[in-house]
């Protein structure tokens, strides 16, 4: 076990975030805490930096030239903006899930196994049974356990988002980022994957990005509400979305604008 | 089952940072693999003008620019000029765009408006077969079939036709040889127009559709909104695409060394027969005896490298420029 | 109030132009359909199975083109083989390494002026380089000749088809947390293999037909050679060779040739187009 950090319950903690587009500047000074094994949810209207936000996180945006942080983001005592980090390393303890479902040009065996030949060596058997288990708490397990080998794009939409978030948990990371999952699917697979989230809160620290009020308000712990890249409000979600302190939170849930 | 996770991760952790460490070497050295690449196609670039200069250098020192306006081409006495080469290179190429340019255009307007949508695909294809065909069967065609036809339904009528107009006289005289200067003009244009229609097709696709149906919505006819709308939209493309197959024609070998007549004099008559430069090149390379022979061909290699470099970046240019406009307009 | 006449005008130009255009096409297929038919009607009197069993014949002998069409695969195979992965690899730094680099612009730049530089010009290139070098003809400057033809065609097809490829599938890789190099063997190019596979065999079929490279790099040679260090027969040298004499058995000869390597080319080209993907716009 660590040292005792000042809140033990905090998975990751933001302190002091900016982020450049080139010399914009996009995220402006964000200072919040992500609990450990809860869920944040990310809201706000478009534009205003919450996927940002998120792919500061697992630093996925240094695969694009002229975007850069400033701050840390601290990650059970590590800060993970540090120019030495292995960013490799980074991204298998914290997995991301995308908008837009990106089943690998491969069987949903080898998709779902993908992330774990990176990392470790293990004999079939115990492969199998990783695949199975991450299909499992994906839900999706009984829908496929009989064409594994198939590929991974002859499944459905909202399939094809479930396997992706099979391949995210195979690794067995920490966190879980998930930007706007559900946008591009409809509402019973919608429901689904809502129903998994709340599952895989038990094991992991997950964070969502959504700019579906409603379904912030179902399935998140924590609210983060955000605009023009600053953090207006944070708090408990039941607290944010039935008495803000703020009025501009207020006036996003009540949609006034946005 | 959370506790059962937890000492999961733990023990994988150590095995983790391994696997990175050894990909690290990995991802690196694919890196510089793939970076390697790219330099050799630098290296090529650099060695083929390299190797051209040093090759050329005893020739330029010999003739320096009388070179390119000396008509001569003596073996025996070695008195070599490129002029002859240079001027059935240009003269061949461009009259075979003035062919292949408005029918290349032509076709891109048949299969972009007019052609019924089921047979576009084949036409398309087959118009894309024609450029398939390698060079070398054109040269083939040409001299058997297609010059021996020209010479006796074409040219002697065109000769008879332009014989008593003063300008044209000199310009289609004969004797109807069948090979010579035109005639390699022509089988030029007909193995570049599929190009030109292809690129124009490419181009005509980057115009926004809201466009067309906008000049449709005012009431314009096809031609018009073709001739007013698209063509100066694609302009920049349509000259870029037909520089690039004047390119291509500029250093097109076997198409023209069947038909040419390989004489190193330059007439007025399109008729009379003449060479190019890569026919030249193609045609006595390997006879060549002498240093100073065999020189003068590698400048004439030179000279051609060099007109081709300045045609193609000049439409690699003008096609960037195109993409980049399409890119931020969409 | 329409003005009738000047509608009218309107109207007979647009036919005018129109007509025009079908006539271009009309004419782009009446060659196309003249060519081939003369090489079918040409080159199908002489062909038989003697053209794959015997030699090039001296003139007024029987023969075939055993030796030419063992050596143009023979070179050909050895200008893919090598000139693949090298074009693979450029295409990949430039789409993938170096895509916002100034080195990446130079390169692609080069690259497509080498695309359509005259072949003839990198045979004399190569001619420098290895012939002169080694003191003589050979089948090895014919297939380097050849793959100076292949690199710039590959490179500049695999960039094409590694830029269609989306870019959340490389995020969703990367966020796995495979390195760069492992994104890009086993997603992107895996993603991108049909596009890639089209322009490699785009690259058989430019090669198929090219003549003026080999002229003084592989030259040429009457007999039956498997030699790669010696001047080797091919097929378009054979047809130029043939084709220029004034041997009627010659003449057939060569016309037999030209369909067989227009046979293969037309093959290629057409698979090629199958498995081509569906380009975007």
């Amino acid at each position: 076990m660590n040292a005792a950090t000042i809140d033990a319950d905090i998975k990751v903690d933001i302190r002091d975030l900016s982020f450049f587009y080139g010399t914009t500047k996009a995220l402006k000074n964000v200072t919040l805490p992500l609990h450990s094994r809860q869920v944040t949810a990310f809201i706000g209207p478009s534009g205003c930096g919450k996927s940002t936000l998120l792919r500061v996180l697992n630093r996925i945006y240094e695969l694009y030239p002229n975007q850069r942080a400033e701050g840390e983001v601290v990650l059970d005592g590590e800060n993970i903006l540090t120019a030495k980090l292995d960013t490799n390393l980074l991204r298998s303890r914290v997995g991301m899930v995308f908008q837009k479902p990106t089943p690998f040009p491969m069987t949903i065996y080898d998709n779902v196994a993908f992330g774990i030949r990176l990392y470790e060596r293990m004999a079939k058997s115990e492969l199998d049974g990783r695949i199975e288990s991450a299909l499992q708490r994906a839900a999706l397990w009984n829908e496929v356990k009989d064409k594994l080998k198939e590929s991974g794009l002859s499944l459905s939409g909202g399939q094809q988002q479930r396997l992706c978030i099979a391949r995210t948990v195979a690794t067995h990371p920490e966190v879980i980022l998930l930007d706007e999952p559900c946008s591009a699917l409809d509402p019973i697979s919608t429901a689904k994957i809502e129903e998994l989230i709340d599952e895989l809160s038990n094991e992991y620290t997950i964070v969502i990005v959504t700019h579906n009020m409603q379904q912030a308000s179902r399935t998140s712990d924590h609210t983060a509400f955000m605009y023009l890249g600053e953090l207006v409000e944070f708090g408990p979600t039941e607290k944010v979305f039935t008495a803000p302190e703020k009025k501009q939170t207020e006036e996003y849930i009540t949609g006034r604008f946005g | 089952m959370a506790e059962i996770a937890l000492a999961e991760q733990m023990s994988r952790v150590p095995e983790r940072t391994v696997a990175v460490r050894k990909g690290g070497a990995r991802d690196t050295r694919f890196r510089l693999l793939t970076l390697a690449a790219a330099l050799l196609v630098l290296a090529i670039f650099a060695g083929v003008m390299a190797s051209l200069l040093i090759g050329a250098y005893p020739a330029m020192r010999q003739f320096g620019w009388g070179f390119v306006t000396s008509e001569a081409w003596n073996p025996v006495t070695e008195k070599f000029g490129a002029l002859a080469s240079i001027y059935g290179t240009l003269v061949t190429s461009v009259l075979a765009m003035f062919v292949a340019v408005p029918v290349g255009i032509g076709i891109a307007i048949f299969l972009t408006e007019i052609c019924p949508r089921p047979l576009r695909r084949p036409i398309g294809i087959a118009i894309e077969l024609l450029a398939g065909i390698p060079s070398i069967i054109y040269g083939i065609w040409g001299l058997f079939i297609f010059a021996p036809w020209f010479q006796e339904h074409v040219q002697t009528w065109m000769i008879e036709l332009f014989a008593d107009i003063p300008y044209l006289r000199d310009l289609f005289a004969g004797p109807p040889y069948g090979i010579g200067i035109f005639t390699a003009a022509l089988i030029l244009s007909i193995m570049v127009l599929p190009f030109i229609s292809a690129v124009t097709r490419d181009v005509f696709e980057t115009v926004p559709s809201v466009l067309k149906e906008a000049a449709y919505g005012l009431g314009c006819t096809t031609w018009e909104v073709m001739w007013r709308v698209v063509l100066p939209f694609a302009r920049s493309g349509v000259v870029g695409g037909s520089m690039l197959a004047l390119g291509r024609a500029l250093g097109e070998t076997m198409a023209v060394t069947f038909v040419i007549g390989n004489a190193h004099h330059i007439k007025s008559s399109v008729f009379a027969p003449g060479t190019t430069i890569s026919a030249t090149i193609a045609n006595e390379f390997t006879e060549a005896v002498g240093d100073l022979y065999f020189s003068s061909l590698i400048e004439l290699g030179l000279i051609l490298f060099f007109i081709t470099f300045i045609v193609l970046a000049s439409a690699q240019l003008m096609l960037r420029a195109l993409e980049a406009r399409a890119g931020s307009a969409s | 109030m329409m003005n009738k006449a000047l509608y009218g005008r309107r109207k007979l130009w647009n036919g005018f132009f129109l007509t025009l255009s079908v006539l271009a096409a009309g004419f782009g297929l009446l060659w196309l359909g003249f060519i081939l038919g003369a090489l079918f009607y040409n080159g199908a009197v002489a062909f038989s199975s003697k053209l794959f069993l015997e030699t090039t014949p001296v003139p007024g002998e029987d023969g075939g083109l055993a030796n030419a069409v063992l050596g143009s695969v023979m070179m050909s195979a050895l200008a893919v083989l090598a000139g693949t992965p090298l074009g693979l690899f450029a295409g990949t730094y430039l789409a993938e390494y170096g895509r916002y680099t100034r080195l990446a612009f130079f390169v692609r730049f080069v690259n497509d002026i080498l695309l359509s530089a005259p072949s003839i010009v990198t045979g004399l290139f190569i001619y420098e380089i290895l012939v002169v070098k080694m003191g003589h003809f050979s089948a090895w400057a014919g297939a380097a000749s050849l793959m100076v033809i292949v690199i710039p065609v590959v490179v500049r097809t695999t960039e094409n088809m590694l830029l269609l490829v989306p870019n959340g599938l490389r995020e969703a890789a990367a966020a796995l947390g495979a390195p760069l190099s492992s994104v890009i063997q086993s997603v992107t190019w895996r993603a991108a293999r049909a596009g890639i596979v089209t322009g490699v065999l785009l690259a058989i079929a430019r090669i198929s037909g090219e003549t003026a490279p080999l002229l003084f790099t592989a030259l040429n040679n009457q007999f039956w050679s498997t030699n790669p260090n010696a001047p080797m027969a091919s097929l378009p040298v054979v047809i130029f060779q043939f084709a220029m004499s004034p041997y009627e058995d010659w003449h057939k000869l060569a016309w037999a040739g030209a369909l067989l390597i227009t046979a293969t080319v037309l093959t290629i080209s057409i698979v090629a187009r199958v498995l081509q993907p569906k380009r975007s716009h």
